[in-house]
């Protein structure tokens, strides 16, 4: 086909077949040219240098085996409890014996010379070092009372120190005429340590229904307090607890006692430290051991009966009634250094030796759920009266009883003649006590019974020092204005210096005792076992 | 042997509760009482021994501890010192 004219040239050069000569006007048009390609060069150039490859791991070769142990042993180790370092002492220390020898040879003659010397020399008779303040005076500390108990003629029965000594819990009843109406009392506590105590008004008030008889703190529990009551019951009161401090009660079942419980005491017990098992003695003749039950009841655990015809008779004593009759028991002491042994105080006017661990079967056999043994295995020789106290002394094997004869009465627990009688007063003797920490002195409560005073004791609350004098009195403390008894007293085992009496009027004394009472003095056990032993010959 | 006879022979005097041995560093060698109350004699009278030594030769250094007797209310304690050992004896004085 014919190429294209410029637009300028003449058709006909461009052609060369001849056209007509364009118009002149057509020499300038539009026209549009086509875009211009431009090829590349890289991609093609790249793309042609790429090659496609591809690899594979070879096979791995795997191979499947299992192994198994035939045979095996038990082998354990473990560290052996070391023995205590102390204990080996001996065979650890790398002792010369040239040396130790020597050295001993060295020394014996100075030794042996200082103690000849020693044995020998007065040179420190009658010395004594006082390092406190020596207290003179008896004072009394506290009066304390309850005045709605006093307004209904209570008394108080039961005096105890709980186990810190701070507190002392007094119970209120009746000992002189009472009768099975259920008439109120109270159990009250005062804490002597707090600031701002007020004598009238107890810390904490129990009301029972009741009358109280005897009263024991727990021994290592601080809050716990057992109380026997009238009717024969135990009951057991928490005072930390607010609303119910009940804890622990016998209820009136067919093991209670039938007469009222004059004492009640905690008894250790070996297996389980926690628990304590209670101890009641009653003028019914039962001795009874009560457990502690899940449910707040105390249920029996073993007893004893002391009836007339299992008493051991002596030769010695004539003038007593043997009958089948029940031998109502009035208190009770464990000895210090067996704690099978224990000594009674019984209506009669005398006083028994009597084990835990005998096996006899007491007569008659009543119907209570433990078999009741009868443990009497010695009988001392009677006061002029009934024995309303007994106290077994922390020191030695001796006791204290007192009676309504006024008398007091020493005895070893090995013989029954009494080692020393003492007419203390002219009245009946409620309650006498060891005090824990001198052993030569004792305190005993008085009061009522004939009033003829020959014996100028007019004191009720007496306290005896064998240092001083065997005979009479070395402190006679009036409690109240007025003839009225003093029925419990009770030493604090920790704050030695105090006593603390209860009396018929209601009041509560805490009496601090001068140095002279609460002082061992150098030899006083010695004395104590001289006085033991001079009267046995 | 002759250590304990010796041992024996002061024991046997009149009065004496207890008689104990210990070393230089304080630690019992003999005792006739138990455990824990040697130890106890032991420590605590180590312990004053020194002092009283050094309390003698602080006053003379020429001076030396021969011996030392503690008076008490129930008993009266006696120490014999040397370089390696301490014998203490208690004594229960007679009336």
């Amino acid at each position: 086909t014919a190429p294209r004219p410029f637009p300028w040239e003449p058709a006909q050069q461009a052609a060369g077949a001849g056209w007509a000569a364009p118009p002149l006007a057509a020499m300038f048009a539009d026209g549009t040219a086509a875009g211009t390609d431009v090829e590349s060069l890289w991609r093609s150039a790249r793309s042609a240098r790429c090659e496609a490859k591809s690899c594979q791991t070879g096979k791995i070769s795997t191979v499947e085996t299992a192994a198994q142990s035939h045979t095996c042993r038990d082998a354990g180790v473990q560290t052996d409890q070391s023995s205590d370092a102390v204990q080996d002492f001996q065979q650890e220390v790398q002792v010369d014996y040239t040396s130790l020898l020597a050295f001993l040879q060295r020394v014996e003659d100075a030794v042996i010379k200082e103690l000849n010397k020693n044995w020998k020399s007065h040179a420190f008779d009658g010395y004594e070092v006082s390092w406190t303040d020596q207290n003179e005076t008896v004072l009394c500390l506290h009066t304390l009372s309850y005045p709605e108990a006093q307004d209904q003629n209570l008394q108080v029965t039961g005096i105890s120190w709980n186990a810190t000594g701070s507190v002392v819990a007094c119970s209120y009843g009746r000992l002189d005429d009472g009768d099975w109406s259920a008439e109120k009392s109270y159990v009250c506590t005062w804490n002597l340590d707090r600031r701002g105590l007020k004598p009238q008004r107890p810390d904490l008030v129990v009301d029972v229904p009741s009358s109280v008889m005897c009263l024991a703190f727990h021994p290592s529990r601080p809050s716990l307090i057992a109380g026997g009551l009238f009717s024969g019951e135990l009951v057991v009161w928490d005072t930390g607890r607010t609303e119910d401090p009940v804890v622990w009660r016998t209820g009136m079942t067919d093991d209670t006692h039938t007469d009222p419980v004059y004492q009640v005491n905690w008894l250790p017990d070996g297996k389980h430290r926690s628990h304590s098992r209670l101890l009641s003695v009653s003028t019914d003749g039962k001795i009874l051991v009560w457990r502690e039950e899940r449910d707040g009841r105390l249920a029996l655990a073993e007893g004893f009966a002391i009836v007339a015809q299992q008493i051991p008779r002596s030769a010695q004593l004539k003038k007593l009634a043997w009958g089948e009759a029940a031998v109502g028991v009035t208190s009770l002491s464990f000895s210090h250094f067996d704690p099978h042994l224990f000594v009674v105080g019984v209506e009669g006017g005398y006083s028994l030796k009597c084990s835990a661990a005998a096996e006899t079967l007491a007569l008659p056999r009543t119907g209570s759920s433990v078999p009741l043994r009868a443990p009497a295995e010695l009988t001392f020789s009677p006061h002029g009266g009934p024995v309303y106290s007994v106290s077994c002394s922390p020191f030695h094997n001796l006791f204290l009883s007192c009676g309504t004869d006024g008398q007091v009465h020493v005895h070893s627990l090995l013989q029954a003649q009494p080692l020393v009688s003492l007419q203390v007063s002219q009245k009946y003797l409620f309650c006498v006590r060891w005090s824990p920490v001198r052993p030569l002195v004792f305190a005993a409560a008085s009061g009522e019974g004939n009033h003829n005073n020959r014996f100028c004791s007019t004191g009720d609350v007496h306290l005896f020092d064998f240092e001083k004098s065997s005979q009479k009195p070395a402190l006679s403390i009036k409690q109240a204005a007025g003839e009225r008894p003093v029925y419990c007293l009770e030493f604090n085992a920790k704050q030695t210096q105090l006593l603390a009496a209860g009396d018929a009027a209601g009041t509560v004394r805490v009496w601090q005792l001068s140095s002279a009472f609460t002082e061992q003095g150098p030899r006083e056990l010695n004395r104590l076992e001289q006085l033991a032993n001079e009267t046995t010959d | 042997a002759e250590v304990e006879e010796t041992l024996k022979r002061i024991q046997a005097h009149k009065g004496v509760i207890a008689t104990i041995v210990i070393n230089a560093e304080g630690i019992p060698v003999r005792t006739t009482l138990d455990n824990s109350t040697t130890v106890q004699y032991a420590g605590l009278l180590h312990q004053l021994t020194m002092k009283a030594r050094s309390t003698v030769r602080d006053i003379d250094p020429q001076n030396e501890l021969t011996f030392l007797r503690i008076r008490s209310k129930k008993h009266e304690i006696m120490v014999a010192p040397d370089k390696e050992y301490l014998l203490i004896v208690i004594q229960n004085p007679g009336e």
